[in-house]
């Protein structure tokens, strides 16, 4: 499934619509009218959806983002005051720092380690379906429990982290009250949660490799090495990129993952945009500057998303 | 553990010596080579599983409250009778069912015509539901929560399970139609022809043989829904209308040394998510199915 949502994921970003297998159907020419009749009944009801839940809300918030309203009332308009505001103001740039930390480890941790548990997968190994199911816990795992149970491990001087690490010799680590450790806490939360994603993705593309390659390879003198950036990395570069792209979007967008370990404290080093945005809105209760948040957010996503679409497209002419 | 099993391996081992010198560098051949990959898996795993093991042992401990001792499944009976969970669990279990329910009847059609038709205005509508599913979720929420105050869906289940349908639709008519472009459509011709319409073609002959991909939809949905934190904590405001993750939230919150009650919680909320993942992993990839959930 994780190989079919890749393909469409390529194709859209090619620009091609759907298909596949099915070509048009040859239809008597009295039967196409009736036809799209029915086909555009099919749509329909997800269209209204669509409309709903994702554009309506999309083009509502940025009209509240130009004005001073707050949840219930529209307010004034106040053209691009909210967003002067935003760019002004310290904590947004605080946040969008911590974001870009919070996202680059995430993208990249998770890969890594993704990567390295995908290939040690790869050989057939005494339990390697059960470890490989057992490996996936972290991804199944509602958020919401595995915050509680790092919560446990990490949270006050009793719990067992910090025991271990005052037996260690180091008293007084608090993991969620210094904002550099915090910081590490929660990044290193968000690989835990997320390398599993980067194992399906990359085991999938490494199970459509024939052995073959590797044997002439080996055959012509090449090193694991050698082997590894010559043969393994092309056949994953693909579904690496795209997986880069959806781990961005899933890092710059996550709000659960570092709300319910620290609430965005301590003083605010953890507060990533979608947190800031959330708080801004439904503490401070400020509408317009938490939507112009959201929306400077999705900016910067769709530019990230882009310059990585075009390295896509450059994998796939190679 | 590893003494008896490495024994009767070891001449196994000397054959995947002599295989691995034969071809020099053999990227992933020998016994030998397997045994330091099973080891550090072994050692990864063990580290990943830490935090999700304490919750199941630490449900099973004894509250703070009694004076037990030792294995206990008190923090069961306690949480079920004395806390709000049946309700939490009743609201998360209507939430998702009809969050299943709707989106498969939804997407199912959607993702025929996204299958079965190419034209412009279809590729763009694919193109348009990739683009929404990567905005950011706190985007919509807070508009949704200003239209969804005037209508009085806020504090309501029906108010969630919309979004949340909503939410699923753009993935689950992907899911959909990736299944349906597996199925040749020379199918429905066939059916076509003896006088079927593309309606009786669809429902007879395509969504017949879809099962795997509708159980696919509905899992995904249903991950979705259950596992949701951040529409929840929005919109549902009053403890009658929690569902299991604002549920156990605000029990953690006000329990927070108290662990047995708290994990007893936990157990409960992450059971559903393991035994799909556990009986269904192997027909449906549904590690893959969750790929789609993450950021929401």
């Amino acid at each position: 499934m994780a190989d079919t949502i890749t393909k469409r994921v390529g194709r859209a970003g090619r620009g091609v619509g759907s298909g596949g297998a099915g070509r048009a159907a040859p239809t008597k020419a009295s039967r196409v009218g009736h036809r799209g009749v029915t086909l555009a009944a099919f749509a329909i009801p997800s269209l209204l959806l669509l409309l709903l839940i994702n554009l309506y809300p999309l083009v509502y918030a940025g009209f509240q983002s130009v004005h001073n309203g707050d949840l219930i009332s529209v307010g004034d308009f106040v053209g691009l005051d909210n967003y002067v505001a935003v760019l002004k103001s310290p904590d947004f740039w605080n946040s969008a720092k911590f974001t870009l930390i919070f996202t680059i480890c995430g993208v990249f941790g998770s890969w890594l380690l993704g990567l390295a548990v995908a290939l040690l997968l790869r050989t057939k190994i005494p339990g390697g379906g059960i470890l490989k199911v057992l490996l996936l816990m972290p991804w199944i795992v509602p958020v919401v429990v595995s915050a509680t149970a790092w919560n446990f491990l990490v949270a006050t001087p009793q719990s067992p982290l910090p025991v271990i690490a005052s037996a260690l010799g180091q008293p007084n680590v608090l993991f969620l009250a210094d904002p550099v450790l915090a910081q590490i806490t929660v990044c290193v939360f968000k690989i835990w949660i997320s390398f599993p994603f980067m194992m399906i993705m990359i085991s999938a593309s490494l199970a459509a490799v024939d052995p073959n390659v590797y044997e002439a390879a080996a055959v012509d003198g090449a090193t694991s090495w050698q082997a590894f950036t010559g043969n393994t990395l092309p056949i994953i570069s693909r579904s690496t990129y795209i997986s880069w792209i959806l781990m961005t979007i899933f890092c710059v967008n996550d709000f659960p993952t570092i709300f319910l370990l620290t609430q965005g404290g301590p003083v605010g080093a953890t507060t990533s945009l979608a947190v800031l945005s959330y708080q801004t809105v439904f503490a401070d209760m400020q509408t317009g500057p938490g939507v112009a948040i959201a929306f400077l957010m999705t900016l910067v996503l769709v530019v990230v998303s882009v310059i990585l679409y075009r390295q896509i497209r450059k994998v796939e002419v190679e | 553990m590893s003494q008896t099993v490495a024994a009767p391996a070891a001449p196994a081992q000397t054959v995947g010596e002599q295989a691995r010198k034969r071809r020099g560098h053999s990227y992933h051949s020998g016994k030998q080579g397997q045994w330091w990959r099973f080891a550090v898996l072994l050692v990864i795993t063990a580290i990943v599983l830490v935090p999700i093991a304490f919750v199941f042992v630490l449900s099973t401990q004894p509250s703070l409250g009694s004076n037990a001792s030792g294995f206990t499944l008190d923090n069961f009976v306690n949480v079920f009778t004395q806390t709000g969970l049946t309700t939490w669990l009743t609201n998360s279990l209507i939430v998702t069912l009809a969050t299943v329910l709707v989106a498969v009847v939804v997407a199912a059609p959607a993702g025929y015509v996204l299958s079965r038709v190419r034209n412009r205005l279809v590729s763009s509508y694919s193109l348009t539901l990739f683009v929404i599913q990567s905005l950011p979720v706190i985007t919509a929420v807070i508009p949704l929560f200003t239209l969804f105050a005037n209508i009085g869906l806020v504090d309501n289940l029906v108010g969630v399970t919309i979004i949340y349908v909503g939410s699923t639709m753009s993935v689950a008519t992907w899911m959909m139609a990736a299944y349906f472009d597996s199925i040749p459509i020379a199918l429905e011709e066939a059916s076509w022809i003896d006088g079927a319409s593309v309606l009786t073609g669809f429902l007879r002959i395509v969504l017949r043989n879809s099962l795997p991909g509708i159980l696919s939809t509905a899992i995904f949905s249903f991950l979705l829904a259950w596992n949701d934190y951040l529409i929840a904590t929005v919109f549902l405001r009053s403890d009658p209308n929690y569902t299991l993750p604002i549920g156990l939230e605000t029990f953690f919150q006000q329990n927070a040394t108290d662990w047995g009650p708290v994990m007893a919680v936990a157990v409960v909320m992450m059971m559903p998510p393991i035994l799909i993942f556990v009986f269904l992993n192997r027909s449906f990839s549904v590690g893959g199915i969750g790929g789609s959930l993450a950021g929401r």
